[in-house]
Protein backbone atom coordinates (compact mmCIF):
# COMPACT_ATOMS: atom_id res chain seq x y z
CA UNK A 1 0.00 0.00 0.00
CA UNK A 2 2.87 2.38 0.80
CA UNK A 3 4.29 2.06 -2.72
CA UNK A 4 0.82 2.58 -4.20
CA UNK A 5 0.31 5.62 -1.98
CA UNK A 6 3.64 7.16 -2.95
CA UNK A 7 2.87 6.37 -6.60
CA UNK A 8 -0.50 8.12 -6.33
CA UNK A 9 1.06 11.23 -4.79
CA UNK A 10 3.73 11.36 -7.49
CA UNK A 11 1.08 10.91 -10.22
CA UNK A 12 -1.06 13.72 -8.78
CA UNK A 13 1.92 16.04 -8.32
CA UNK A 14 3.17 15.52 -11.88
CA UNK A 15 -0.31 15.81 -13.44
CA UNK A 16 -1.08 19.04 -11.60
CA UNK A 17 2.41 20.36 -12.37
CA UNK A 18 1.78 19.89 -16.08
CA UNK A 19 -1.71 21.42 -15.80
CA UNK A 20 -0.17 24.43 -14.02
CA UNK A 21 1.13 25.53 -17.43
CA UNK A 22 -2.45 26.65 -18.19
CA UNK A 23 -1.86 29.37 -15.57
CA UNK A 24 1.55 30.28 -16.91
CA UNK A 25 5.02 28.87 -17.54
CA UNK A 26 6.31 28.09 -14.04
CA UNK A 27 8.89 26.00 -12.11
CA UNK A 28 6.41 23.15 -11.39
CA UNK A 29 5.74 22.72 -15.10
CA UNK A 30 9.44 22.93 -15.99
CA UNK A 31 10.40 20.34 -13.36
CA UNK A 32 7.70 17.91 -14.54
CA UNK A 33 8.61 18.43 -18.19
CA UNK A 34 12.33 17.79 -17.61
CA UNK A 35 11.58 14.74 -15.49
CA UNK A 36 9.29 13.34 -18.19
CA UNK A 37 11.89 13.78 -20.93
CA UNK A 38 14.70 12.36 -18.81
CA UNK A 39 12.76 9.33 -17.61
CA UNK A 40 11.42 8.61 -21.14
CA UNK A 41 14.90 8.77 -22.68
CA UNK A 42 16.40 6.59 -19.94
CA UNK A 43 13.63 4.02 -20.10
CA UNK A 44 13.78 3.84 -23.89
CA UNK A 45 17.57 3.40 -23.84
CA UNK A 46 17.44 0.60 -21.25
CA UNK A 47 14.61 -1.22 -23.04
CA UNK A 48 16.35 -0.94 -26.42
CA UNK A 49 19.55 -2.35 -24.99
CA UNK A 50 18.07 -5.27 -23.05
CA UNK A 51 15.35 -6.20 -25.54
CA UNK A 52 17.25 -5.75 -28.78
CA UNK A 53 21.00 -5.15 -28.61
CA UNK A 54 21.87 -7.70 -25.91
CA UNK A 55 19.73 -10.69 -27.00
CA UNK A 56 19.52 -10.04 -30.75
CA UNK A 57 22.95 -8.59 -31.58
CA UNK A 58 25.32 -9.89 -28.90
CA UNK A 59 23.22 -13.07 -28.68
CA UNK A 60 23.83 -13.80 -32.34
CA UNK A 61 27.52 -12.94 -32.20
CA UNK A 62 28.25 -14.90 -29.03
CA UNK A 63 25.58 -17.58 -28.54
CA UNK A 64 25.82 -19.99 -25.63
CA UNK A 65 28.88 -22.22 -26.23
CA UNK A 66 26.97 -25.32 -25.13
CA UNK A 67 24.39 -24.86 -27.87
CA UNK A 68 27.02 -24.73 -30.66
CA UNK A 69 27.34 -27.88 -32.73
CA UNK A 70 30.67 -29.75 -33.03
CA UNK A 71 34.01 -29.46 -31.27
CA UNK A 72 35.25 -26.12 -30.02
CA UNK A 73 37.68 -24.68 -32.58
CA UNK A 74 40.64 -22.34 -32.13
CA UNK A 75 38.73 -19.57 -33.88
CA UNK A 76 35.86 -19.95 -31.45
CA UNK A 77 38.30 -19.68 -28.55
CA UNK A 78 39.69 -16.42 -29.97
CA UNK A 79 36.17 -15.14 -30.65
CA UNK A 80 35.02 -15.88 -27.12
CA UNK A 81 38.24 -14.29 -25.86
CA UNK A 82 36.93 -11.00 -27.31
CA UNK A 83 33.65 -11.76 -25.51
CA UNK A 84 35.55 -12.00 -22.22
CA UNK A 85 37.37 -8.71 -22.94
CA UNK A 86 34.02 -6.99 -23.54
CA UNK A 87 32.71 -8.55 -20.35
CA UNK A 88 35.75 -7.25 -18.46
CA UNK A 89 35.05 -3.71 -19.72
CA UNK A 90 31.28 -3.82 -19.03
CA UNK A 91 31.80 -5.10 -15.50
CA UNK A 92 33.93 -2.06 -14.69
CA UNK A 93 37.17 -4.04 -15.12
CA UNK A 94 35.93 -6.95 -13.10
CA UNK A 95 34.43 -4.96 -10.22
CA UNK A 96 30.74 -5.64 -10.98
CA UNK A 97 28.91 -8.94 -11.53
CA UNK A 98 28.42 -10.28 -15.08
CA UNK A 99 25.20 -9.03 -16.67
CA UNK A 100 25.53 -8.04 -20.33
CA UNK A 101 27.81 -10.95 -21.21
CA UNK A 102 26.84 -13.98 -19.11
CA UNK A 103 29.20 -16.90 -18.45
CA UNK A 104 29.58 -19.17 -21.50
CA UNK A 105 27.68 -17.00 -24.00
CA UNK A 106 24.16 -15.64 -24.45
CA UNK A 107 21.17 -17.98 -24.57
CA UNK A 108 18.88 -17.97 -27.62
CA UNK A 109 20.78 -18.95 -30.79
CA UNK A 110 22.69 -22.07 -31.77
CA UNK A 111 25.26 -20.72 -34.24
CA UNK A 112 27.61 -17.75 -34.49
CA UNK A 113 26.36 -15.30 -37.14
CA UNK A 114 29.39 -13.24 -38.14
CA UNK A 115 27.32 -11.12 -40.55
CA UNK A 116 26.05 -9.28 -37.47
CA UNK A 117 29.51 -7.73 -37.05
CA UNK A 118 28.38 -5.20 -39.70
CA UNK A 119 25.46 -3.76 -37.65
CA UNK A 120 27.70 -3.90 -34.56
CA UNK A 121 30.32 -1.75 -36.31
CA UNK A 122 27.67 0.59 -37.75
CA UNK A 123 26.25 0.98 -34.24
CA UNK A 124 29.71 1.94 -32.94
CA UNK A 125 30.04 4.39 -35.85
CA UNK A 126 26.80 6.02 -34.75
CA UNK A 127 28.22 6.62 -31.28
CA UNK A 128 31.37 8.16 -32.79
CA UNK A 129 29.31 11.28 -33.47
CA UNK A 130 30.30 12.21 -29.95
CA UNK A 131 33.98 12.33 -31.01
CA UNK A 132 34.39 15.32 -33.39
CA UNK A 133 37.52 13.99 -35.17
CA UNK A 134 35.91 10.75 -36.32
CA UNK A 135 32.31 11.94 -36.20
CA UNK A 136 32.05 11.65 -39.99
CA UNK A 137 31.91 7.86 -39.63
CA UNK A 138 28.38 8.23 -38.24
CA UNK A 139 27.28 9.26 -41.75
CA UNK A 140 27.89 5.69 -42.93
CA UNK A 141 25.46 4.35 -40.35
CA UNK A 142 22.93 7.08 -41.16
CA UNK A 143 23.30 6.38 -44.89
CA UNK A 144 22.59 2.70 -44.24
CA UNK A 145 19.49 3.53 -42.17
CA UNK A 146 18.16 5.99 -44.76
CA UNK A 147 18.81 3.62 -47.66
CA UNK A 148 17.36 0.61 -45.87
CA UNK A 149 14.25 2.53 -44.77
CA UNK A 150 13.67 3.95 -48.25
CA UNK A 151 13.95 0.50 -49.79
CA UNK A 152 11.77 -1.08 -47.14
CA UNK A 153 9.08 1.57 -47.43
CA UNK A 154 9.02 1.87 -51.19
CA UNK A 155 7.23 -1.35 -52.10
CA UNK A 156 4.84 -1.39 -49.15
CA UNK A 157 3.86 2.26 -49.61
CA UNK A 158 3.37 1.79 -53.35
CA UNK A 159 1.24 -1.29 -52.77
CA UNK A 160 -0.90 -0.29 -49.76
CA UNK A 161 -1.15 3.48 -50.13
CA UNK A 162 -0.95 4.20 -53.84
CA UNK A 163 -2.14 1.23 -55.91
CA UNK A 164 -4.78 0.06 -53.43
CA UNK A 165 -6.09 3.59 -52.90
CA UNK A 166 -6.24 4.32 -56.65
CA UNK A 167 -8.24 1.12 -57.02
CA UNK A 168 -10.52 2.18 -54.15
CA UNK A 169 -11.23 5.58 -55.71
CA UNK A 170 -12.61 4.02 -58.91
CA UNK A 171 -16.40 4.16 -59.30
CA UNK A 172 -18.20 0.85 -59.45
CA UNK A 173 -21.11 1.41 -61.85
CA UNK A 174 -22.50 -2.08 -61.26
CA UNK A 175 -23.23 -1.40 -57.57
CA UNK A 176 -26.34 0.16 -55.99
CA UNK A 177 -27.14 3.86 -56.27
CA UNK A 178 -25.88 4.80 -52.78
CA UNK A 179 -22.47 3.16 -53.30
CA UNK A 180 -22.23 4.68 -56.78
CA UNK A 181 -22.92 8.22 -55.51
CA UNK A 182 -20.41 7.70 -52.66
CA UNK A 183 -17.86 6.48 -55.20
CA UNK A 184 -18.47 9.51 -57.40
CA UNK A 185 -17.97 11.90 -54.47
CA UNK A 186 -14.68 10.16 -53.57
CA UNK A 187 -13.59 10.26 -57.22
CA UNK A 188 -14.38 13.96 -57.64
CA UNK A 189 -12.78 14.76 -54.26
CA UNK A 190 -9.58 12.88 -55.13
CA UNK A 191 -9.31 14.43 -58.59
CA UNK A 192 -10.04 18.03 -57.56
CA UNK A 193 -7.83 17.70 -54.48
CA UNK A 194 -4.95 16.64 -56.70
CA UNK A 195 -5.69 19.51 -59.12
CA UNK A 196 -5.35 21.97 -56.23
CA UNK A 197 -1.79 20.72 -55.65
CA UNK A 198 -0.87 20.96 -59.36
CA UNK A 199 1.11 24.18 -59.59
CA UNK A 200 2.54 23.88 -63.14
CA UNK A 201 -0.60 25.48 -64.58
CA UNK A 202 -2.22 28.72 -63.45
CA UNK A 203 -5.44 28.13 -61.47
CA UNK A 204 -7.76 30.04 -63.86
CA UNK A 205 -10.97 29.27 -65.74
CA UNK A 206 -12.37 25.74 -65.47
CA UNK A 207 -9.04 24.54 -64.00
CA UNK A 208 -9.39 27.20 -61.29
CA UNK A 209 -12.98 26.12 -60.59
CA UNK A 210 -11.91 22.50 -60.17
CA UNK A 211 -9.08 23.64 -57.91
CA UNK A 212 -11.61 25.59 -55.80
CA UNK A 213 -13.81 22.49 -55.49
CA UNK A 214 -10.66 20.68 -54.35
CA UNK A 215 -10.19 23.28 -51.60
CA UNK A 216 -13.69 22.53 -50.27
CA UNK A 217 -12.90 18.82 -50.11
CA UNK A 218 -9.61 19.57 -48.35
CA UNK A 219 -11.40 21.86 -45.88
CA UNK A 220 -13.88 19.10 -45.07
CA UNK A 221 -10.94 16.76 -44.42
CA UNK A 222 -9.17 19.31 -42.22
CA UNK A 223 -12.41 19.99 -40.35
CA UNK A 224 -12.87 16.27 -39.69
CA UNK A 225 -9.23 16.00 -38.55
CA UNK A 226 -9.67 18.99 -36.25
CA UNK A 227 -12.86 17.53 -34.77
CA UNK A 228 -11.15 14.20 -34.10
CA UNK A 229 -8.10 16.00 -32.64
CA UNK A 230 -10.35 17.88 -30.20
CA UNK A 231 -12.09 14.63 -29.30
CA UNK A 232 -8.71 12.96 -28.65
CA UNK A 233 -7.46 15.79 -26.45
CA UNK A 234 -10.69 15.85 -24.45
CA UNK A 235 -10.39 12.07 -23.96
CA UNK A 236 -6.92 12.55 -22.50
CA UNK A 237 -8.17 15.34 -20.26
CA UNK A 238 -10.97 13.06 -19.05
CA UNK A 239 -8.40 10.37 -18.27
CA UNK A 240 -6.29 12.70 -16.15
CA UNK A 241 -9.25 14.30 -14.36
CA UNK A 242 -10.65 10.83 -13.65
CA UNK A 243 -7.31 9.82 -12.10
CA UNK A 244 -7.22 13.03 -10.03
CA UNK A 245 -10.77 12.33 -8.85
CA UNK A 246 -9.82 8.75 -7.82
CA UNK A 247 -6.74 9.93 -5.93
CA UNK A 248 -8.70 12.53 -3.97
CA UNK A 249 -10.20 9.71 -1.86
CA UNK A 250 -9.35 9.09 1.81
CA UNK A 251 -7.48 5.86 0.94
CA UNK A 252 -4.89 7.98 -0.88
CA UNK A 253 -4.74 10.48 2.00
CA UNK A 254 -6.55 13.14 -0.09
CA UNK A 255 -3.59 13.48 -2.46
CA UNK A 256 -5.38 15.66 -5.04
CA UNK A 257 -6.82 18.42 -2.80
CA UNK A 258 -3.65 18.65 -0.69
CA UNK A 259 -1.23 18.89 -3.63
CA UNK A 260 -3.60 21.20 -5.53
CA UNK A 261 -3.69 23.52 -2.52
CA UNK A 262 0.10 23.50 -2.16
CA UNK A 263 0.62 24.21 -5.88
CA UNK A 264 -1.95 27.04 -5.92
CA UNK A 265 -0.47 28.72 -2.83
CA UNK A 266 3.09 28.39 -4.19
CA UNK A 267 2.06 29.77 -7.59
CA UNK A 268 0.27 32.73 -5.99
CA UNK A 269 3.37 33.58 -3.94
CA UNK A 270 5.61 33.07 -6.97
CA UNK A 271 3.32 35.25 -9.06
CA UNK A 272 3.18 38.02 -6.45
CA UNK A 273 6.97 38.07 -6.34
CA UNK A 274 6.83 39.17 -9.97
CA UNK A 275 8.36 36.09 -11.55
CA UNK A 276 5.62 35.59 -14.12
CA UNK A 277 6.10 36.22 -17.80
CA UNK A 278 3.91 39.04 -19.01
CA UNK A 279 2.44 36.90 -21.76
CA UNK A 280 -0.76 37.40 -23.71
CA UNK A 281 -3.50 35.75 -21.68
CA UNK A 282 -6.67 36.80 -23.46
CA UNK A 283 -8.61 34.49 -25.73
CA UNK B 1 -29.41 44.78 -29.15
CA UNK B 2 -26.38 47.00 -28.66
CA UNK B 3 -26.00 45.66 -25.14
CA UNK B 4 -25.93 42.10 -26.49
CA UNK B 5 -23.38 43.13 -29.11
CA UNK B 6 -21.18 44.71 -26.43
CA UNK B 7 -21.42 41.59 -24.28
CA UNK B 8 -20.23 39.47 -27.20
CA UNK B 9 -17.38 41.88 -27.96
CA UNK B 10 -16.35 41.85 -24.29
CA UNK B 11 -16.42 38.05 -24.32
CA UNK B 12 -13.85 38.16 -27.11
CA UNK B 13 -11.26 39.51 -24.67
CA UNK B 14 -12.06 36.91 -22.02
CA UNK B 15 -9.03 35.58 -20.12
CA UNK B 16 -8.26 32.22 -21.72
CA UNK B 17 -7.86 30.66 -18.26
CA UNK B 18 -11.58 31.14 -17.71
CA UNK B 19 -12.18 29.03 -20.84
CA UNK B 20 -9.80 26.35 -19.51
CA UNK B 21 -11.68 26.36 -16.20
CA UNK B 22 -15.09 25.97 -17.89
CA UNK B 23 -13.81 23.10 -20.08
CA UNK B 24 -12.28 21.48 -16.98
CA UNK B 25 -15.56 21.77 -15.07
CA UNK B 26 -17.53 20.39 -18.04
CA UNK B 27 -15.36 17.27 -17.75
CA UNK B 28 -15.23 17.08 -13.96
CA UNK B 29 -18.95 17.44 -13.19
CA UNK B 30 -20.16 14.42 -15.27
CA UNK B 31 -17.34 12.32 -13.77
CA UNK B 32 -18.22 13.26 -10.18
CA UNK B 33 -21.98 13.14 -10.72
CA UNK B 34 -22.61 10.55 -13.48
CA UNK B 35 -26.33 10.36 -12.58
CA UNK B 36 -26.83 13.95 -13.71
CA UNK B 37 -25.90 13.15 -17.30
CA UNK B 38 -26.84 9.74 -18.63
CA UNK B 39 -26.43 9.34 -22.38
CA UNK B 40 -27.00 6.11 -24.35
CA UNK B 41 -24.17 4.48 -26.35
CA UNK B 42 -25.22 3.22 -29.80
CA UNK B 43 -22.67 1.20 -31.80
CA UNK B 44 -21.80 2.69 -35.18
CA UNK B 45 -21.22 0.48 -38.28
CA UNK B 46 -17.41 0.51 -38.05
CA UNK B 47 -17.45 -0.67 -34.41
CA UNK B 48 -20.03 -3.30 -35.31
CA UNK B 49 -17.74 -4.61 -38.09
CA UNK B 50 -14.85 -4.93 -35.61
CA UNK B 51 -17.06 -6.80 -33.18
CA UNK B 52 -18.47 -9.09 -35.88
CA UNK B 53 -15.01 -9.92 -37.23
CA UNK B 54 -13.73 -10.83 -33.76
CA UNK B 55 -16.92 -12.66 -32.92
CA UNK B 56 -16.41 -14.89 -35.96
CA UNK B 57 -13.23 -16.34 -34.41
CA UNK B 58 -13.49 -19.89 -33.13
CA UNK B 59 -12.07 -21.63 -30.07
CA UNK B 60 -8.31 -22.11 -30.45
CA UNK B 61 -7.90 -19.48 -33.19
CA UNK B 62 -4.81 -17.30 -32.87
CA UNK B 63 -4.98 -13.53 -32.59
CA UNK B 64 -1.98 -11.25 -32.63
CA UNK B 65 -2.73 -8.26 -30.41
CA UNK B 66 -0.32 -5.40 -30.83
CA UNK B 67 -0.02 -2.76 -28.10
CA UNK B 68 1.11 0.50 -29.69
CA UNK B 69 0.13 3.01 -27.06
CA UNK B 70 1.30 4.32 -23.75
CA UNK B 71 0.03 6.07 -20.62
CA UNK B 72 -0.58 9.31 -22.53
CA UNK B 73 -3.26 7.70 -24.73
CA UNK B 74 -4.50 5.21 -22.15
CA UNK B 75 -7.98 6.76 -21.67
CA UNK B 76 -8.80 6.18 -25.34
CA UNK B 77 -7.16 2.82 -26.06
CA UNK B 78 -6.92 0.91 -22.79
CA UNK B 79 -10.72 0.41 -22.46
CA UNK B 80 -10.57 -1.23 -25.92
CA UNK B 81 -7.82 -3.60 -24.72
CA UNK B 82 -9.81 -4.57 -21.64
CA UNK B 83 -13.03 -5.16 -23.61
CA UNK B 84 -11.11 -7.09 -26.25
CA UNK B 85 -9.52 -9.43 -23.70
CA UNK B 86 -12.98 -10.07 -22.22
CA UNK B 87 -14.30 -10.84 -25.69
CA UNK B 88 -11.42 -13.06 -26.85
CA UNK B 89 -10.91 -14.94 -23.58
CA UNK B 90 -14.63 -15.65 -23.37
CA UNK B 91 -14.34 -17.29 -26.81
CA UNK B 92 -11.21 -19.28 -25.79
CA UNK B 93 -9.16 -17.62 -28.51
CA UNK B 94 -5.38 -17.76 -28.06
CA UNK B 95 -3.84 -14.31 -27.68
CA UNK B 96 -0.30 -13.38 -28.70
CA UNK B 97 0.63 -9.90 -27.52
CA UNK B 98 3.37 -7.78 -28.94
CA UNK B 99 4.34 -4.12 -28.62
CA UNK B 100 5.78 -1.65 -31.11
CA UNK B 101 6.00 0.99 -28.40
CA UNK B 102 8.16 0.57 -25.28
CA UNK B 103 5.26 1.75 -23.10
CA UNK B 104 3.11 -0.95 -24.68
CA UNK B 105 4.72 -3.45 -22.28
CA UNK B 106 3.12 -1.72 -19.30
CA UNK B 107 -0.24 -1.55 -21.04
CA UNK B 108 -0.30 -5.22 -22.05
CA UNK B 109 0.94 -6.43 -18.65
CA UNK B 110 -1.70 -4.34 -16.90
CA UNK B 111 -4.51 -5.56 -19.17
CA UNK B 112 -3.56 -9.26 -18.91
CA UNK B 113 -3.07 -9.18 -15.14
CA UNK B 114 -6.49 -7.59 -14.81
CA UNK B 115 -8.51 -9.88 -17.12
CA UNK B 116 -6.72 -13.25 -17.54
CA UNK B 117 -7.38 -14.46 -13.93
CA UNK B 118 -11.13 -13.77 -14.33
CA UNK B 119 -11.27 -16.37 -17.13
CA UNK B 120 -8.69 -18.65 -15.44
CA UNK B 121 -6.36 -18.31 -18.42
CA UNK B 122 -2.86 -19.68 -18.14
CA UNK B 123 0.23 -17.89 -19.38
CA UNK B 124 1.97 -19.75 -22.20
CA UNK B 125 -1.09 -21.92 -22.87
CA UNK B 126 -3.87 -19.38 -23.48
CA UNK B 127 -1.91 -16.17 -23.91
CA UNK B 128 1.65 -15.01 -24.29
CA UNK B 129 3.24 -11.60 -24.09
CA UNK B 130 6.18 -11.24 -26.46
CA UNK B 131 6.85 -7.67 -25.43
CA UNK B 132 8.43 -4.70 -27.11
CA UNK B 133 11.14 -4.70 -29.75
CA UNK B 134 12.68 -1.47 -31.04
CA UNK B 135 12.87 -1.07 -34.80
CA UNK B 136 9.44 0.26 -35.84
CA UNK B 137 8.47 -1.07 -39.29
CA UNK B 138 11.44 -3.47 -39.27
CA UNK B 139 9.80 -5.24 -36.32
CA UNK B 140 6.52 -5.58 -38.24
CA UNK B 141 8.44 -6.91 -41.20
CA UNK B 142 10.27 -9.33 -38.89
CA UNK B 143 7.02 -10.65 -37.39
CA UNK B 144 5.62 -11.02 -40.90
CA UNK B 145 8.57 -13.14 -42.06
CA UNK B 146 10.11 -14.92 -39.03
CA UNK B 147 9.16 -14.26 -35.43
CA UNK B 148 12.06 -16.30 -34.06
CA UNK B 149 14.58 -14.12 -35.87
CA UNK B 150 13.28 -11.25 -33.77
CA UNK B 151 12.15 -12.79 -30.51
CA UNK B 152 14.31 -15.27 -28.65
CA UNK B 153 12.55 -14.74 -25.33
CA UNK B 154 9.15 -13.38 -24.28
CA UNK B 155 8.57 -10.37 -22.02
CA UNK B 156 9.14 -12.52 -18.93
CA UNK B 157 12.43 -13.87 -20.27
CA UNK B 158 11.13 -17.37 -21.12
CA UNK B 159 12.78 -18.82 -24.25
CA UNK B 160 10.25 -18.70 -27.11
CA UNK B 161 10.86 -22.36 -27.98
CA UNK B 162 9.87 -23.43 -24.45
CA UNK B 163 6.43 -21.76 -24.64
CA UNK B 164 3.76 -24.34 -25.58
CA UNK B 165 1.53 -21.99 -27.60
CA UNK B 166 4.52 -20.77 -29.65
CA UNK B 167 5.32 -24.23 -31.03
CA UNK B 168 3.36 -23.84 -34.27
CA UNK B 169 3.84 -20.11 -34.69
CA UNK B 170 6.58 -18.95 -37.03
CA UNK B 171 5.31 -15.85 -38.78
CA UNK B 172 2.23 -13.69 -39.38
CA UNK B 173 0.64 -16.36 -41.60
CA UNK B 174 0.16 -18.56 -38.54
CA UNK B 175 -2.33 -16.07 -37.07
CA UNK B 176 -6.04 -15.95 -37.87
CA UNK B 177 -6.46 -12.28 -37.07
CA UNK B 178 -4.43 -9.22 -36.15
CA UNK B 179 -5.63 -6.39 -33.98
CA UNK B 180 -3.63 -3.21 -33.63
CA UNK B 181 -4.24 -1.00 -30.59
CA UNK B 182 -2.60 2.05 -32.04
CA UNK B 183 -1.80 5.57 -30.91
CA UNK B 184 0.48 6.65 -33.76
CA UNK B 185 3.73 5.63 -35.43
CA UNK B 186 4.56 2.78 -35.60
CA UNK B 187 1.05 1.40 -35.58
CA UNK B 188 -1.89 0.31 -37.70
CA UNK B 189 -0.53 1.81 -40.93
CA UNK B 190 2.71 -0.16 -40.64
CA UNK B 191 0.81 -3.39 -39.94
CA UNK B 192 -1.20 -2.83 -43.13
CA UNK B 193 1.84 -1.93 -45.23
CA UNK B 194 4.31 -4.57 -44.05
CA UNK B 195 2.25 -7.46 -42.77
CA UNK B 196 -1.46 -7.83 -43.48
CA UNK B 197 -1.55 -6.48 -47.06
CA UNK B 198 1.39 -8.53 -48.39
CA UNK B 199 0.39 -11.67 -46.46
CA UNK B 200 -3.38 -11.22 -46.80
CA UNK B 201 -4.18 -11.56 -43.08
CA UNK B 202 -7.40 -9.94 -41.78
CA UNK B 203 -6.86 -7.10 -39.35
CA UNK B 204 -8.79 -4.49 -37.40
CA UNK B 205 -7.72 -1.50 -35.43
CA UNK B 206 -8.59 0.50 -32.38
CA UNK B 207 -6.91 3.86 -32.60
CA UNK B 208 -6.81 7.32 -31.10
CA UNK B 209 -9.27 9.90 -32.44
CA UNK B 210 -6.50 11.94 -34.01
CA UNK B 211 -5.51 9.01 -36.26
CA UNK B 212 -8.99 8.22 -37.52
CA UNK B 213 -8.95 10.33 -40.68
CA UNK B 214 -5.62 8.78 -41.69
CA UNK B 215 -6.81 5.22 -41.11
CA UNK B 216 -10.32 5.47 -42.57
CA UNK B 217 -9.15 5.15 -46.24
CA UNK B 218 -7.78 1.67 -45.37
CA UNK B 219 -11.06 0.80 -43.67
CA UNK B 220 -13.19 1.96 -46.59
CA UNK B 221 -11.01 -0.06 -48.93
CA UNK B 222 -11.33 -3.22 -46.83
CA UNK B 223 -7.61 -3.33 -45.98
CA UNK B 224 -8.68 -2.93 -42.33
CA UNK B 225 -11.91 -4.55 -41.13
CA UNK B 226 -13.68 -1.81 -39.19
CA UNK B 227 -12.23 0.68 -36.76
CA UNK B 228 -12.75 1.57 -33.10
CA UNK B 229 -12.40 5.34 -33.27
CA UNK B 230 -11.12 6.81 -30.02
CA UNK B 231 -13.09 6.81 -26.80
CA UNK B 232 -16.53 6.65 -28.49
CA UNK B 233 -15.33 3.59 -30.45
CA UNK B 234 -14.14 2.01 -27.20
CA UNK B 235 -17.49 2.69 -25.52
CA UNK B 236 -19.40 1.22 -28.48
CA UNK B 237 -17.26 -1.92 -28.47
CA UNK B 238 -17.65 -2.24 -24.69
CA UNK B 239 -21.41 -2.08 -25.18
CA UNK B 240 -21.32 -4.81 -27.86
CA UNK B 241 -19.13 -7.08 -25.73
CA UNK B 242 -21.29 -6.47 -22.68
CA UNK B 243 -24.44 -7.41 -24.62
CA UNK B 244 -22.77 -10.52 -26.05
CA UNK B 245 -21.42 -11.75 -22.70
CA UNK B 246 -24.68 -11.00 -20.90
CA UNK B 247 -26.52 -13.09 -23.52
CA UNK B 248 -24.19 -15.96 -22.54
CA UNK B 249 -25.10 -15.42 -18.86
CA UNK B 250 -21.63 -14.04 -18.12
CA UNK B 251 -21.38 -11.13 -15.71
CA UNK B 252 -19.49 -8.07 -16.95
CA UNK B 253 -19.45 -4.54 -15.62
CA UNK B 254 -19.84 -1.51 -17.93
CA UNK B 255 -16.39 -0.48 -19.14
CA UNK B 256 -14.31 2.58 -18.37
CA UNK B 257 -14.99 4.28 -21.74
CA UNK B 258 -18.77 3.98 -21.31
CA UNK B 259 -18.50 5.75 -17.95
CA UNK B 260 -16.39 8.54 -19.44
CA UNK B 261 -18.60 9.19 -22.49
CA UNK B 262 -20.92 11.60 -20.65
CA UNK B 263 -17.95 13.85 -19.84
CA UNK B 264 -16.80 13.57 -23.47
CA UNK B 265 -20.22 14.62 -24.82
CA UNK B 266 -20.65 17.56 -22.42
CA UNK B 267 -17.12 18.82 -23.12
CA UNK B 268 -17.85 18.67 -26.87
CA UNK B 269 -21.04 20.72 -26.44
CA UNK B 270 -19.09 23.31 -24.44
CA UNK B 271 -16.35 23.50 -27.09
CA UNK B 272 -18.88 23.82 -29.92
CA UNK B 273 -20.57 26.66 -28.00
CA UNK B 274 -17.20 28.36 -27.56
CA UNK B 275 -16.51 28.04 -31.29
CA UNK B 276 -19.91 29.60 -32.10
CA UNK B 277 -19.38 32.41 -29.55
CA UNK B 278 -15.86 32.96 -30.83
CA UNK B 279 -17.06 33.33 -34.42
CA UNK B 280 -19.91 35.69 -33.51
CA UNK B 281 -17.50 37.80 -31.43
CA UNK B 282 -14.96 37.85 -34.24
CA UNK B 283 -17.63 38.87 -36.77
CA UNK B 284 -19.00 41.65 -34.53
CA UNK B 285 -15.53 42.96 -33.62
CA UNK B 286 -14.51 43.11 -37.29
CA UNK B 287 -17.77 44.83 -38.22
CA UNK B 288 -17.21 47.34 -35.41
CA UNK B 289 -13.65 48.01 -36.56
CA UNK B 290 -14.84 48.62 -40.13
CA UNK B 291 -17.28 51.21 -38.85
CA UNK B 292 -14.32 52.89 -37.16
CA UNK B 293 -15.46 52.34 -33.57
Amino acid sequence: MTAELIGAWVVVFLTLSIFSYLFDDNPFYKAAEHLFIGVSAGYWAVISFWQQIQPNLFGRLWPELESLAGEKTLMQSVWYGIYEVLNFITTGFGVLDRSVFPEGGIEGYDEIRFIYIIPFILGIFMLLRLVPKVGWLARWAIAYIVGMTAGLRFYSFLNSDILSQIKASAVNFTSDWGTMINGLIVFVGTLTGLIYFFFSKEHKGSFGTLSKIGIYFLMIKFGASFGFAVMGRISLLIGRINALKDYSAAEYNYATPIILGIIIITLVIWSLKGNRNQSELTG
Amino acid sequence: MNLLKNIFIQLGSLDRRVIFLIVGLSVLVPLVKPDWVSLPVRPKPHSQIVFDELNKLKQGDRVLLSFEYGPSTMPEIHPMSIAMLHHLFSKDVKIYATALWADGNFMSTDAFSDIAPKYEKEYGIDYVNLGYKPGNEAVVKGIASDIRALYTVDLKGNPINDIPMMQEVHNIEDFDFLFSLSAGFPGSKEWVQYATDPKNIPMSTGCTSIQVTDIVPYVENGQIKGILAGMPGAAEYEKLVETELNSQQQEIQPGEATRMMAAQSIAHVVIVLFIIFGNITYYLTRKNQRKGN
